[in-house]
């Protein structure tokens, strides 16, 4: 799927948008980029919206996923997204990088078949070969291919512009970063299905058409929350490449995400680590799991609080063509870690 | 305290752990009445290993088919309990067992009506097995033809094993100490399940197989199923404090409900427990934590292991496969490797 070897810092004649003198004030502007990165930014400047959107879609999607979890995902509002807990090199750390490349690739590609880029259009992929030989292959597939290959360039410049003495920890954050980069990108092409579209005689499946479609976020998601399940501990070893800690288990993929430590202990705020601690966080009485209130507040007990939850009742269609709902208000049981 | 001492018991007499996937290959396993000596005095050095009381020890001593019993009783309440948990995060393991027994958890309680329902359901088959002196099949009026016994048919005498049990284990003064009552009720939990899965069955045998002439008894259900119904039990335990009965004066149980203060005394079928339990993720006191838990990666690894995550490893396995029997008469199967992935919890 990574066929060429073509970067994607083309040629800076070929881009009208070099040519602007200066260079937008928006990329200096712009915080957490690394010196490569911002002068990606600069050539691509129309990139740039989609990749914040990208990154916000991964966001979301990791809130969802860690929902129920000690650690929700949060953001703080700083320069750097998540919070110091990213700087420990933990499972948490992987799914966010993992799932931050997949938004970046996912918002691209996107934005590539409705024509929003200049520098790419729809997808030119390869007709499957496993297609029933009467359909066709056309339409307008999501360009996975610009998509994976500027998300690999973006994401992984950040990386690559580092230097670091073999077999430092630095070093190994290094690597594990571009393992996860390459997992959460790889999850999304691998996901990436054809979709087709029946418009025979009168909508029968005489005719139809198929595309390469990227799958809903959703189930990348709940792709990279299974690998996060199962990722692997890693070590340096002595030549200074990433192994496996207990070599007895499964080697990782390239699919599969990697860690180097453990993941700090998010029951009690903690500065250093930048845990927020599960105070305050709404547990569920009945639940076993991890969102149950003996796991969630770590053993230190809940309060019981009656709130009152309005939500949106009675809803009717009207003609033509809106819904209109009236709101309810009920109590319930809340149940709040001490 | 009086009653079993499980913990002892378990530390001496289980030799043989299986854990129960199914797939094992078929080994014969002796049974634990296989190999004795016919010498009736070995009983006696079997009732002193063990540790009870001096009552139960003299009761011991006065019925050879006792110790057996007993220790089959351990075995089969250690297999069921690790059987009915082999997917929660505490699963009846052996390390931590004596502290989890001096706290009223509900685990606590799984296990002393899980063991007093073991050891009932032995010595009724016992009885029945003809494995005890003092007692033999059941004689419980209102079978139908008394001559059953003729047939070779021997109904598990669950009457015998009831009363046994209580002079066994000394439930005839309840103390007005807490724990103690809450320990006695739940022993009565295990032994009334027991009762209730005491079954009349019937073999029809009369003119070509018609039910003219029936033969009936009364027979167990499988311990399993015991196990089974002792387990939803646990899930539906009821939580209990103590309250002073205003007209008798005593210290009964009572569980508490959600407006007022105290609700209706918990039935004589439910579990009753004191605090809530640990959740047994991490090693403790109770038990060993959930760190390298084989478990399944569709459904229990989420909860078995914490939030923690898994390992993968790629297992060979050997099944007996392509079985045939061979006139006659035994079966014949030839091993076949299979390679499956175990998933294992992660430590930390």
């Amino acid at each position: 799927m990574v066929g060429s070897s073509r970067s994607l810092a083309m040629n800076p004649l070929l881009i009208p948008e070099a040519y602007i003198i200066g260079g937008q004030p928006l990329c200096s502007q712009l915080a957490g980029l690394s010196k490569g990165q911002k002068k990606l930014c600069q050539l691509y400047q129309d990139h740039m919206q989609f990749i914040g959107e990208g990154a916000k879609t991964g966001i979301r999607e990791c809130q969802y996923q860690f929902r129920n979890r000690r650690w929700n995902c949060s953001t703080v509002d700083n320069s750097s997204v998540f919070g110091r807990v990213m700087q420990i090199g933990s499972r948490e750390t992987a799914f966010t990088y993992a799932i931050s490349a997949a938004g970046v690739v996912n918002a691209v590609s996107r934005a590539c078949r409705e024509g929003e880029l200049s520098s790419c259009g729809c997808s030119r992929a390869a007709r499957p070969k496993d297609l029933p030989r009467d359909w066709l292959w056309g339409g307008c597939g999501d360009n996975l291919d610009y998509g994976y290959r500027f998300s690999k360039e973006f994401v992984d410049a950040r990386e690559r512009e580092k230097t670091f003495t073999k077999g430092s920890m630095e070093s190994a954050r290094l690597l594990m970063n571009l393992h996860n980069n390459e997992a959460g990108r790889r999850i999304v092409s691998d996901l990436a299905h054809v979709s087709c579209k029946c418009h025979g005689v009168s909508g029968s499946c005489s005719l139809k058409t198929c595309w390469l479609q990227l799958a809903d976020f959703r189930k990348v998601g709940d792709a990279l929350k299974e690998k996060y399940d199962s990722a692997a501990a890693m070590r340096l070893n002595s030549r200074g490449k990433l192994v496996q800690v207990h070599s007895k288990f499964n080697s990782p993929t390239s699919n599969d995400l990697v860690y180097i430590d453990p993941s700090p202990d998010y029951c009690v705020e903690n500065k250093t680590t930048g845990s927020l601690g599960t105070q305050g966080r709404l547990c569920n009485k009945t639940s076993e799991g991890m969102d149950g209130c003996a796991l969630m507040c770590c053993g230190r007990g809940y309060d019981q609080y009656k709130t009152q939850l309005v939500e949106r009742c009675h809803c009717k269609f009207h003609w033509c063509c809106y819904v209109k709902c009236k709101h309810c208000s009920r109590i319930v049981d809340q149940f709040v870690c001490k | 305290m009086n009653g079993l001492n499980l913990k002892s018991f378990g530390d001496c007499f289980v030799h043989v752990v299986f854990s129960l996937t199914g797939r094992e290959p078929l080994v014969f396993l002796p049974g634990p009445f296989a190999n004795e000596p016919p010498n009736s005095k070995a009983h006696l050095k079997q009732c002193e290993q063990m540790t009870l009381t001096r009552r139960q020890k003299r009761l011991c001593r006065r019925e050879p088919g006792l110790a057996e019993t007993l220790r089959e009783s351990v075995r089969l309440s250690l297999l069921e309990c690790r059987y009915q948990f082999r997917n929660e995060r505490w699963n009846c393991s052996m390390d931590g067992r004596g502290s989890l027994l001096k706290r009223g958890f509900k685990e606590t309680a799984f296990l002393l009506a899980v063991s007093s329902a073991a050891l009932s359901h032995a010595l009724a088959k016992a009885c029945s097995s003809g494995r005890m002196e003092r007692c033999t099949c059941d004689d419980s009026p209102g079978l139908q033809h008394r001559e059953a016994w003729q047939w070779g048919v021997c109904g598990d005498n669950l009457k015998y094993s009831t009363k046994f049990l209580k002079k066994f284990l000394g439930q005839k003064r309840v103390s007005k100490d807490l724990r103690a009552q809450i320990d006695a009720h739940n022993i009565n939990v295990g032994i009334r399940a027991v009762k209730s899965g005491l079954k009349t069955t019937c073999k029809c045998h009369g003119v070509s197989g018609s039910c003219a002439v029936r033969t009936c008894w009364k027979q167990l259900s499988p311990f399993q199923d015991t196990g089974h119904l002792l387990k939803y039990r646990y899930d539906t335990a009821v939580r209990v404090h103590s309250v002073t009965n205003s007209a008798t004066g005593e210290t009964e149980l009572a569980s508490p409900r959600r407006h007022s203060n105290t609700g209706p005394r918990p039935r004589p079928t439910e579990l009753v427990f004191l605090e809530e339990s640990p959740s047994f993720c991490r090693p403790s006191r109770y038990s060993p934590g959930t760190a390298g838990r084989q478990c399944s990666k569709d459904t229990s690894c989420s909860s078995l292991c914490c939030g923690r995550g898994y390992n993968t490893a790629l297992h060979l396995t050997t099944l007996s496969c392509h079985c045939q029997v061979r006139w006659c008469c035994h079966v014949e199967c030839q091993t076949c490797l299979r390679e499956e992935e175990v998933y294992t919890c992660k430590k930390h």
